[in-house]
């Protein structure tokens, strides 16, 4: 399977009376945007804003981020199951507005994190700082039920996304990045005398704001499956979750999975990727064991001498994490597992809920605890009323000069767990 | 350690599923829910976690994890938990859990947060017994 | 400018005198004394100078803890040191714990910052890690040149105020505190170059070190428990009255063994606890409380155990290595063997 990413990069984004794509801008037609949003008739007001990276604006509460691509050539079209019929993707050509987001912004409910800052303290943690971003702050009709509202904010951004995603079908991408995946016998016959390495992806899926779709299915309705690599990058998996959100994976990060990125780089050249296994987290401990015995068993199955795991979230999740590495170790599978940490504000604590000595190689995205002081930003994109919240609501407090000081678990990505940060802790 | 059917239990596998619970919404949709019996706790979710570890003690288990979701333990106020209700010997992959739970729970709880978990503004408890409610809700498929 | 460095030490390094003399009390003279010598040396390079030598007997310390902490840390703060360092303890258990227990309570109530040095096996690294910097230092006085060379950079570094590198760079015993810091790569490049060590069977390091749990693997059940004897063991320091063997309150250094033959109760006239780390009254009051006698004596009676065995082993489990525990239980497991038990009710508190 090969697929082609062609990256056209945008450096700028503007307001304009025709959404285009002109010498590495992005211009976006705000009405024709908000009407495509309020065709959902959950949904009463959508207001779109600009942020671009370097401002002084903080963005909350943050529910998902979505990068806008477009299928080109092959088959089906990108978010299958959502905004396409579900066909199977990851092979042909796709363009990418690379260095652009889609960030939907709406409050489920009172207690839900999720900042951007594209400046200061924060900015340096979150990796939408980086993007230039188009907000959607979305309000519901009265009374709307939590996953109901839930539904029509994540179905807004896709919308959004593939509706920008679309201004990049007929142009020339800037760069063009090629995958290509030669499916388990071929890539044996290939590389005979290379590790043979999966990577694990755990999703989300323990209930409502915490949960993922493959193909537009639940993946906590899913056994542990199998994928193509490529599939990812044309956004077969969609996030439905949205607390925590220092270590949850947004759609952006899915359609940019860093662990399959990094494998990709590698491969045929001291490793063999041969796949991706993804499995999910759900709360019912049989359904744990099920899964995670799931995952050893298509580890075995494909002769595997190593394995990336994954996760999202924290807690429930760690339990999945650590079932899973026991397990694929024990059926002879080397492991390395990314996580993040809760080891406290003062990081004197155990830091996961769960904890094995088969897990010997971590990487960590860092201590989601520390804390954090965010300066005023000039410009809020959001709920102000929920910017009171948030900050009473962390165990710091909004400051009298604007400034919030809060655990660093309240910014959106910035303790990823499928390794897309720098930061780490010792 | 009878390790006879451990992870064979399906969601009807049980006649005798109990359910704990401090939060009210859960307590209100699961009260005559065929084959679930609701243990309603005037209590914290520390006091719910002690009481399915006692009853794993005498030999109950743990069907859901006890630290479900994305929110902290010194976040949210509410807990549900879901056991198997029977006599015989421990469980030990119950007891771990439960124990690592707990000590998860305390070593949150050593860092207050005002607003959540303690003087929780009413917008925002009914919000985590939603949480509680839908999570719980979807693991045991009602 | 010339920083003012106050040195902890106990009776011996003192000079005063061994174990005779562990009971001394605190007490402070000017200038260096003992190791200090060697430690003022290297730091008078970088403009600092030992200006005073407190020490305590290290029984004081222990016994009389509140007193002596207290009492230590007014001669301390009466200094208005830049730094404080501690020891090295080497392998000394008790001496560590107060070296430990003195740079934790100076950082934290004098906000003076502090160094201690002891072997990686001493109680008081395990207790005090996470509280100060200890220097890791071999296990006998033999290393002290090697623990100066080792502590005065560190030493040097603090009092100038510069932040200190990684556990591994700068030798001392990792604090177990997790700090937050930048990569150049980004986690999921981490992983995979993690993961083509393993494969390769190189060697890598893990950015998180789980726990280690020594587990160990319960024996199979008595079955005939109506003919078994059974011993009484504990940590929870339950002696006869007076401590007639002087097991150390924290750090046992050894145990003891007692006979219990024709006792069915531990009454708080014959029996206490030499225990130093919990609120000995209720075990004072009714040993059996700790170490159930008591009960032992009614299951014989009722033939639930064959019999209860004539002696018992103690000692306290406050901060004792793990490592001597191996060892004392290793030697009174051979007794027990040999003189035909067939299980062990081993009590902590």
């Amino acid at each position: 399977m090969k697929l082609e990413l062609g990256y056209i990069y945008i450096k700028d984004v503007q307001f304009g009376a025709k959404s285009e794509v002109k010498d590495g801008t992005l211009y976006v037609n705000k009405e024709e945007i908000q009407k495509l949003v309020l065709e959902d008739e959950n949904l009463v007001s959508c207001d779109v804003d600009l942020a671009r990276p370097g401002e002084s604006v903080r963005i909350t509460p943050v529910k998902d981020v979505i990068e806008p691509r477009v299928k080109v050539e092959g088959r089906g079209g990108v978010f299958p199951g959502w905004m396409h019929k579900v066909d199977t993707v990851g092979e042909g050509k796709t363009n990418v507005l690379k260095g652009a987001a889609v960030v939907t912004a709406g409050k489920v409910v009172g207690f839900q994190e999720g900042i951007i800052d594209m400046s200061g303290e924060g900015a340096k943690y979150t990796p939408f700082s980086k993007t230039n971003n188009v907000v959607l702050v979305i309000n519901p009709i009265d009374n709307l039920e939590a996953h109901d509202y839930e539904h029509s904010l994540r179905v807004a951004g896709l919308k959004v996304a593939t509706y920008l995603g679309e201004l990049a079908r007929n142009l020339t991408p800037d760069e063009v990045k090629v995958y290509e995946h030669e499916g388990v016998l071929e890539g044996y016959k290939k590389y005979p005398d290379l590790p043979r390495v999966a990577y694990v992806l755990m999703l989300q899926s323990q209930g409502l704001l915490h949960d993922t779709y493959v193909y537009g299915v639940d993946a906590k309705q899913s056994l542990t499956t199998m994928i193509n690599p490529t599939e990812l990058f044309d956004g077969a998996i969609v996030s439905g979750n949205c607390v925590s959100a220092c270590d949850k994976n947004p759609t952006y990060i899915h359609e940019n999975n860093p662990v399959v990125e990094e494998l990709f780089a590698q491969h045929g050249k001291k490793l063999n990727f041969v796949g991706v296994i993804i499995t999910n987290e759900n709360v019912y401990l049989a359904d744990k064991m099920r899964s995670s015995d799931w995952s050893a068993k298509l580890c075995k199955f494909l002769n595997l001498d190593g394995a990336i795991v994954s996760q999202e979230g924290f807690g429930n999740p760690d339990t999945d994490l650590i079932m899973n590495c026991k397990k694929i170790e024990a059926e002879g599978v080397k492991t390395v597992i990314i996580t993040d940490e809760y080891a406290g504000q003062d990081g004197s604590s155990q830091s996961l809920a769960d904890a094995d000595v088969a897990a010997n190689a971590v990487v960590t995205g860092g201590n989601a605890n520390v804390v954090i002081h965010l300066p005023k930003m000039d410009k809020v994109i959001g709920t102000l009323d929920y910017v009171d919240i948030i900050a009473g609501g962390w165990s710091g407090s909004l400051q009298p000069d604007g400034s919030i000081i809060a655990e660093l678990q309240v910014i959106t990505s910035a303790t990823n767990e499928q390794g897309y940060n720098c930061l780490s802790a010792r | 350690m009878n390790r006879a059917g451990k992870g064979s239990f399906s969601r009807s596998f049980f006649a005798n599923m109990l359910l704990i619970t401090n939060n009210p919404d859960v307590r209100d949709a699961f009260t005559d829910k065929h084959g679930i019996t609701l243990r309603f706790i005037e209590g914290s979710y520390r006091d719910v976690l002690v009481a399915a570890r006692d009853l794993i003690h005498s030999g109950s288990k743990l069907l859901t994890h006890p630290l479900m979701g994305s929110l902290k333990p010194n976040e949210t106020p509410y807990r549900s938990v879901a056991l198997a209700v029977m006599e015989g010997p421990m469980d030990m992959d119950s007891l771990m859990l439960i124990e690592r739970s707990i000590e998860t729970f305390d070593k949150f709880a050593a860092v207050t947060r005002p607003d959540r978990g303690v003087n929780t503004p009413e917008r925002m408890l009914a919000d985590f017994r939603l949480i509680d409610l839908s999570l719980i809700s979807s693991a045991l498929d009602h | 400018m010339a920083y003012k460095v106050v040195h902890y030490i106990n009776q011996f390094y003192a000079g005063i005198g061994g174990e005779e003399f562990a009971t001394t009390e605190p007490a402070k003279i000017a200038g260096v004394k003992g190791p200090g010598m060697a430690l003022n040396a290297a730091l008078k390079a970088a403009g600092a100078e030992i200006v005073a030598t407190v020490y305590c007997g290290d029984s004081y310390f222990a016994e009389n803890n509140e007193d002596a902490i207290t009492r230590v840390l007014a001669l301390i703060k009466e200094e208005n040191p830049d730094l404080v360092i501690c020891g090295p303890a080497f392998n000394a258990g008790r001496y560590g714990v107060a070296c430990g227990q003195v740079a934790a309570e100076v950082k934290e109530k004098l906000g003076v910052p502090t160094l201690t040095g002891m072997y990686i096996e001493n109680p008081g690294a395990d207790m005090y890690k996470s509280k100060t910097i200890i220097m890791e230092t071999k296990n006998s006085a033999a290393g002290m040149r090697d623990a100066v060379a080792k502590m005065a950079p560190v030493a040097i570094k603090m009092l100038k105020g510069e932040e200190l590198g990684s556990a591994k760079q700068e030798g001392y015993i990792p604090t177990g505190i997790r700090k937050n810091l930048f990569e150049n790569e980004r986690g999921a490049k981490r992983a995979v170059d993690m993961l083509i060590k393993k494969l390769a069977g190189e060697e890598f390091e893990t950015e998180f070190p789980m726990p280690e749990f020594d587990r160990v693997a319960p024996n199979p059940a008595v079955k005939d428990l109506a003919h078994a004897t059974i011993a009484l063991c504990t940590s929870g320091g339950i002696v006869p009255k007076g401590n007639p063997d002087h097991i150390e309150s924290s750090s046992a250094s050894h145990y003891g063994k007692y006979s219990i033959a024709g006792v069915n109760d531990l009454d708080a006239e014959h029996w206490q606890t030499a225990h130093g780390g919990y609120d000995p009254s209720y075990a004072n009051a009714d040993a059996d409380r700790v170490l159930p006698v008591d009960v032992m004596r009614e299951f014989e009676k009722e033939g639930k155990i064959g019999k209860l065995y004539d002696f018992f082993y103690t000692t306290v489990g406050n901060g004792t290595a793990v490592k001597n525990a191996k060892k004392f239980a290793a030697e009174y497991a051979q007794e027990l063997k040999a003189n035909g038990v067939d299980a062990v009710i081993m009590t902590s508190t």
